[in-house]
């Protein structure tokens, strides 16, 4: 297991109530890990747990197990010995800019230059997350003088460009136009192959397509955890609002739960 | 934008970062510890010389905006009212000298070069990070107040008119600025440590300016000119 969660509880300073509640889960490589829910479910601080930011970084009073990659994220060692093998995407370009960046270039290099890797090491993999976000053309610009989408692109190669073992991803795809975010959620399966990929996301027209997993949370409650077409097509999942627009049609005219997901599933269903 | 940086391809554009910071400190302590008026003010002129020699009369004429006030009031205070005008002369050729040699290495010394020239020499990150991250911090800071300035105007505050009406509109204007870079400072936090800011190795410069033997003599003999010349002062 790549993160592994035990009975975790995580509340904001000036908090009365918990942001994360007794959560338990384990998540392997070779999987893309759905984490969705209502607004103040709990998603973002979920990943930021696993990332180690919260308490480390929002402050806050953690407790439970966190283990990724065998280590406490929250801890100055369990820092040390992940930097980098952690990424994390959140859903606002602007404030992940390095500020220390004055090409897009530079600013997928960021990254790996702060682990110390060689030159040649950085310029191969730089580029390759540049062309794998086809923002390779941008390479030259400033990143500041970029759109929200594109930055975003550059944001998503520069966390790549680090080669991190569990990516984390917060909304990746929010800045995104329709064509751009249905390419960056399609592309999500093929790097869950060599890694852990969790994706909180209210986008789940496209999360479900991409999503091998499910962790629907509720007030920092995790109530369920299973396959996605499972979760999401469960009757609590749609009736608040955490499914597919098929899965909500589907209820609306009085299909039994199990709603399907996808037009595809939909088809599939009304043949049978 | 980078803030006072003018592309190039000149000696100074191409000359070691260090190179023109060591100019712009022999120039302070050569424009204090020349004999005054005559040396403050050939160094001005050499430096207006090189300026346009370099190509970069925009250095002159920002120099020239900061200067004239206080040219004016250099004037007023030591030419008409301390009647010492050779005071007011030196102070104004000092005060240009240095604001020309630092415009010209604003102009010329890109930021990233900068950054990675002390990152080479082993500089700490944060050092390297706090240089680079104020000098892109304002003009992102120029574009989120206008706006804010806009999103204001379209609730119908109004920022122009009298003094009064422009002072009472800071208030407005002011606070969500704070209170937005207060919050992006956490964000930003989170995402710098996420990228690899704890490691534990040194950052790698991406780019290391090509340093020479030459470079090296004269950042040398410009030091040492300088520690000669106020030895010199400091004995006579």
């Amino acid at each position: 297991m790549s993160v592994r969660l035990g009975g975790v509880s995580f509340r904001y300073p000036g908090s009365d109530t918990d942001a994360l509640h007794e959560v338990s889960v384990a998540l392997r490589p070779g999987e893309v890990t759905l984490v969705t829910g209502r607004l103040g479910a709990g998603c973002s601080t979920l990943l930021l747990v696993m990332a180690g930011l919260a308490p480390q970084a929002t402050n806050g009073t953690r407790t439970g197990e966190v283990t990724t990659l065998d280590r406490d994220p929250a801890t100055r060692d369990g820092r040390k010995v992940l930097a980098g093998r952690v990424g994390l995407l959140l859903p606002t370009p602007w404030t992940q800019l390095s500020g220390m960046s004055f090409t897009v270039e530079e600013e997928v290099a960021f990254g790996p230059a702060n682990l110390g890797w060689r030159r040649p090491r950085i310029a191969e993999t730089v580029e390759w997350a540049m062309e794998r976000f086809e923002v390779a053309h941008l390479a030259r610009r400033d990143p500041r003088t970029l759109s929200g989408g594109e930055l975003q692109c550059v944001m998503f190669a520069g966390v790549l460009a680090m080669e991190p073992e569990v990516l984390l991803l917060d909304e990746p795809a929010l800045e995104l136009d329709p064509a751009g975010a249905a390419s960056m959620y399609e592309m999500l399966p093929s790097l869950a192959e060599e890694r852990t990929v969790v994706l909180a996301s209210t986008d789940l027209d496209r999360a479900v397509a991409v999503a091998h997993r499910a962790l629907l949370l509720d007030r920092g409650s995790l109530v369920a955890d299973g396959p996605a077409g499972e979760v999401l097509g469960s009757d609590g999942a749609v009736a608040t609002g955490c499914s597919t627009t098929i899965a909500e049609i589907a209820r609306a005219v009085g299909l039994t739960p199990g709603y399907p997901l996808t037009v595809a599933d939909a088809v599939q269903r009304m043949r049978r | 934008m980078i803030v006072g940086y003018v592309a190039g391809k000149g000696p100074l554009h191409e000359a070691h970062p260090f190179t023109g910071l060591v100019l712009a400190g022999t120039v302070v302590i050569l424009a204090v510890a020349l004999p005054a008026p005559q040396g403050p003010a050939a160094l001005a002129v050499a430096l207006t010389a090189l300026a346009l020699l370099a190509g970069l009369p925009r250095v002159l004429l920002t120099a020239l905006s900061f200067s004239m006030p206080v040219w004016f009031f250099l004037g007023v205070i030591h030419g008409v009212i301390g009647d010492a005008p050779l005071r007011a002369l030196t102070v104004g050729a000092q005060i240009a000298a240095i604001l020309i040699a630092f415009l010209l290495v604003l102009a010329t010394v890109h930021p990233a070069r900068l950054v990675d020239a002390l990152l080479q020499r082993g500089v700490p990150f944060s050092l390297a990070y706090l240089l680079a991250g104020a000098l892109q911090a304002v003009p992102r800071l120029r574009r989120q107040a206008a706006d804010i300035v806009n999103a204001q105007r379209c609730r119908g505050l109004r920022v122009r008119g009298s003094v009064w009406r422009r002072v009472r509109a800071i208030v407005p204007l002011a606070i969500p600025l704070v209170l937005g870079v207060l919050g992006e400072v956490d964000e930003r936090a989170m995402t710098l440590d996420a990228r690899g800011v704890a490691a534990p190795a040194h950052r790698t410069a991406l780019k290391p300016p090509p340093d020479s033997i030459p470079q090296r003599i004269v950042r040398w003999l410009l030091t040492a000119a300088a520690a000669a010349l106020i030895v010199w002062r400091i004995a006579g």
